[in-house]
């Protein structure tokens, strides 16, 4: 069951939101992220066990950071996380190593603690 | 006037050949008696030998002049026919025999070393007269310098002139093996510009050099078979003078006598005749489409490499007649060209073979005959390289639209609906924090806010997905389509694919919006239960047919949701078709082309 969380989004009130919603739920979050090149090196210092990851990110596609973090010795789970629908995604949701997708308006403590428990 | 030519320079052809051959007959009647009484003994087809490929050269030339007094190449054969003949040992003999000195001697037998430069100018310039190409006159004018040069040091080094020639003789050595060296460089550099010439030349210039290499072939060949001979026979024998193989080699310039025809059989096979320009003119009488005048002109001129290049006033360029932009060639190419029309205001343009250069009063007439339908043509040519100028404009204006709207869907999701996200997601923590303080009546008054923005959410994605699908740009046409089709209140099958490469952005979208809206369509005003979506791709094209069994009527010319569809189509090259019986229901197809 995963303890320690890093949020990637740009913008910082989803952050904050997000951060309250993974206290909720008994989540340490350990670090917070804006790009996906901060993800990547937040991930390797931080070392976290989940990332909840927006796929809209400034600089990368958030799909390609999620197999990026799946490519790294001892990865983290990937909660993706958008703005848009799955099915705006395609099959390109399945490919990149995450562990599951949330639509940004479907998120809640309910939400995300079915996802980790599945 | 051709005619009266012809006759004057028959005339001038018989008196000069008369003189020359007056005394040559001289020359030849005093060595035959020398030769008889003489102690080394010179044969009687020497003789032969020494006037036949000179004369028959001079009476070509003077052939050739007269028949085209513009062109050098009656010139040039009269050039070689004279080094040959001054070239000749009679010649020398002759003059040694009347008392000339060593110096005229010498000077006379540099001059007749300039015969087989002559020649490659000639094989160079032949049939046009003129060295087109810029490698030729540059090597061709070092010729003239080097080799006279490579005949004159040798001379000067071993003459008698100088006092005790045996101090010059280390230097004369040297010079006579760079005069060698010079005569190799000289044949071989000469061989591959006439190959070179050859093979970069157009059937029109192959035509009239043919001639050339039946005249020439049987002399190459007799030398190789005869050197072949006498290398055997260097083996096998011992060969002495006065053997009958060497008398061969010492004949075998007679088959020289024979190439002069050649020359003049392939200049009357480049020219081009009246009748030709009739022909043209008689199938200009039956109606001749645009695109036939190209293959009439050329067939006219002899010349299948022959282009039109109409001028476009507007763009200023010359262009094809698919109003394709063309350059036309530079001066120092293998083509020529016969701008048509005001210089100011030119018509058209004929790209031709060079070695029509000299036919160009002829080129004139054949123009002249289809100013008429170049003209039409040029006017053909102009709209549709403004039709193409206009297709090309529209193509970017829905290229920009569509980039504008990617633009305005993008803003809307990471500006707008990502706030609204963040307040939704704040108000379901205000509800959570309501329910732990037992405070359900705000919780409720929260939760009627909740559902109220969701609706808006959900609103706006309709309206972005509307605007341009995300899955389009990120998945593709076919996963697009079926998130159409997935959302669709009547069942849509999805049949067949588009290939694993994926069509350009522009066509994508085309088809994407065709899909969404002959889908939309259905729903609104078939009546239909079901409807299917067939995707197919060819190797130039990919084609979608929406179909549903619906009421049928829809009419391409009524409303303008399915004109604008044709519009977009027609904006990437493609084309859409409606066919909708009463009953029957209706198919709309859509096709665009790709790679």
């Amino acid at each position: 069951m995963p303890e320690r969380v890093l949020i990637v989004d740009d913008h910082a009130g989803f952050r904050g939101v997000a951060r309250r919603l993974l206290q909720e739920i008994g989540r340490q979050v350990v670090g917070e992220a804006g790009t996906g090149a901060e993800a990547l090196r937040e991930t390797r210092r931080l070392k976290p066990d989940l990332v909840l990851l927006d796929i809209q990110l400034p600089d990368v596609d958030g799909l390609a950071v999620a197999a990026s973090l799946n490519a790294e010795p001892d990865p983290p789970a990937v909660v993706l996380v958008s703005s848009r629908d799955a099915g705006d995604y395609g099959p390109r949701l399945l490919g990149c190593g995450a562990l599951g997708f949330i639509a940004k308006a479907d998120l809640s403590a309910e939400s995300l603690m079915a996802l980790l428990e599945a | 006037m051709v005619q009266r030519r012809a006759i004057q320079g028959g005339a001038v052809a018989l008196v000069t050949l008369a003189s020359i051959a007056e005394v040559n007959v001289t020359l030849y009647s005093d060595h035959i008696t020398w030769q008889l009484t003489g102690p080394a003994g010179w044969p009687w087809y020497l003789a032969l030998v020494d006037i036949l490929p000179g004369s028959a050269f001079i009476l070509a030339g003077l052939v050739a002049w007269s028949l085209r007094p513009r062109n050098r190449v009656g010139l040039l054969m009269i050039g070689v026919g004279a080094g040959l003949l001054i070239g000749s040992h009679a010649f020398e003999w002759r003059l040694a025999a009347v008392g000339f000195g060593p110096v005229v001697l010498d000077v006379v037998g540099i001059v007749g070393s300039l015969w087989p430069v002559v020649l490659l100018h000639l094989l160079l310039a032949f049939p046009g007269g003129l060295l087109v190409s810029r490698l030729d006159r540059v090597l061709v004018r070092l010729f003239y310098v080097v080799v006279p040069l490579a005949a004159l040091l040798p001379l000067v080094f071993g003459s008698p002139g100088l006092g005790d020639v045996s101090q010059y003789l280390p230097v004369f050595d040297v010079v006579a093996r760079a005069a060698g060296f010079t005569y190799l460089a000289f044949l071989a550099i000469g061989s591959g510009l006439v190959i070179r010439r050859w093979f970069l030349g157009g059937r029109a210039r192959r035509r009239s050099m043919s001639p050339l290499l039946w005249a020439m072939g049987p002399y190459a060949v007799f030398l190789l078979l005869l050197y072949a001979a006498l290398v055997l026979r260097a083996l096998i024998w011992h060969v002495s003078s006065g053997d009958f193989w060497l008398v061969l080699l010492d004949v075998s310039p007679l088959f020289l006598a024979g190439v002069p025809a050649g020359f003049l059989i392939g200049l009357l096979r480049s020219g081009l005749d009246m009748s030709s320009v009739g022909d043209l003119v008689v199938k200009l009488s039956g109606g001749l489409a645009p695109e036939q005048l190209q293959p009439a002109l050329a067939h006219a001129l002899h010349d299948p490499s022959l282009e039109v290049a109409y001028w476009l006033p507007a763009q200023e360029w010359f262009a094809d007649l698919e109003g394709r932009r063309i350059e036309l060639p530079t001066p120092d190419s293998e083509k020529a060209v016969s701008v048509l029309g005001d210089p100011a205001g030119p018509v058209a343009a004929l790209v031709y073979d060079s070695s029509l250069v000299h036919e160009g009063q002829l080129v004139d007439t054949a123009a002249a005959a289809v100013r008429m339908a170049l003209e039409n043509a040029r006017l053909q040519v102009q709209l549709r390289a403004q039709l193409d100028e206009v297709r090309q404009s529209r193509a970017r204006l829905v290229e920009a639209a569509d980039s504008e709207r990617q633009r305005v869907e993008r803003d809307l999701h990471d500006g707008a609906q990502q706030q609204l996200v963040t307040l939704l997601l704040s108000l379901q923590a205000t509800k959570t924090e309501a329910m732990r303080h037992s405070d359900p009546e705000t919780a409720r008054l929260v939760d009627a806010n909740i559902a109220e923005l969701k609706k808006a959410l959900d609103e706006l994605r309709e309206l972005a997905r509307g605007i341009h699908p995300t899955i389009l740009t990120q998945a593709g046409l076919v996963p697009a389509i079926r998130s159409l089709t997935e959302r669709c209140p009547i069942p849509v099958e999805v049949k067949g694919d588009l290939g694993d490469a994926r069509l350009a952005p522009p066509l994508e979208t085309a088809l994407y919006f065709v899909v969404a809206e002959a889908i939309t369509n259905a729903v609104k005003h078939s009546k239909g239960r079901r409807m299917c979506v067939s995707l197919g791709r060819g190797a130039s094209l990919a084609a979608i047919d929406i179909s549903d069994d619906g009421v049928g009527g829809a009419d391409l010319s009524l409303g303008s949701g399915l004109r604008g569809l044709t519009d977009r189509v027609a904006a990437v090259g493609g084309r859409l078709e409606v066919k909708s019986g009463q009953p029957g229901g209706t198919t709309i197809h859509a096709e665009v082309p790709c790679e």
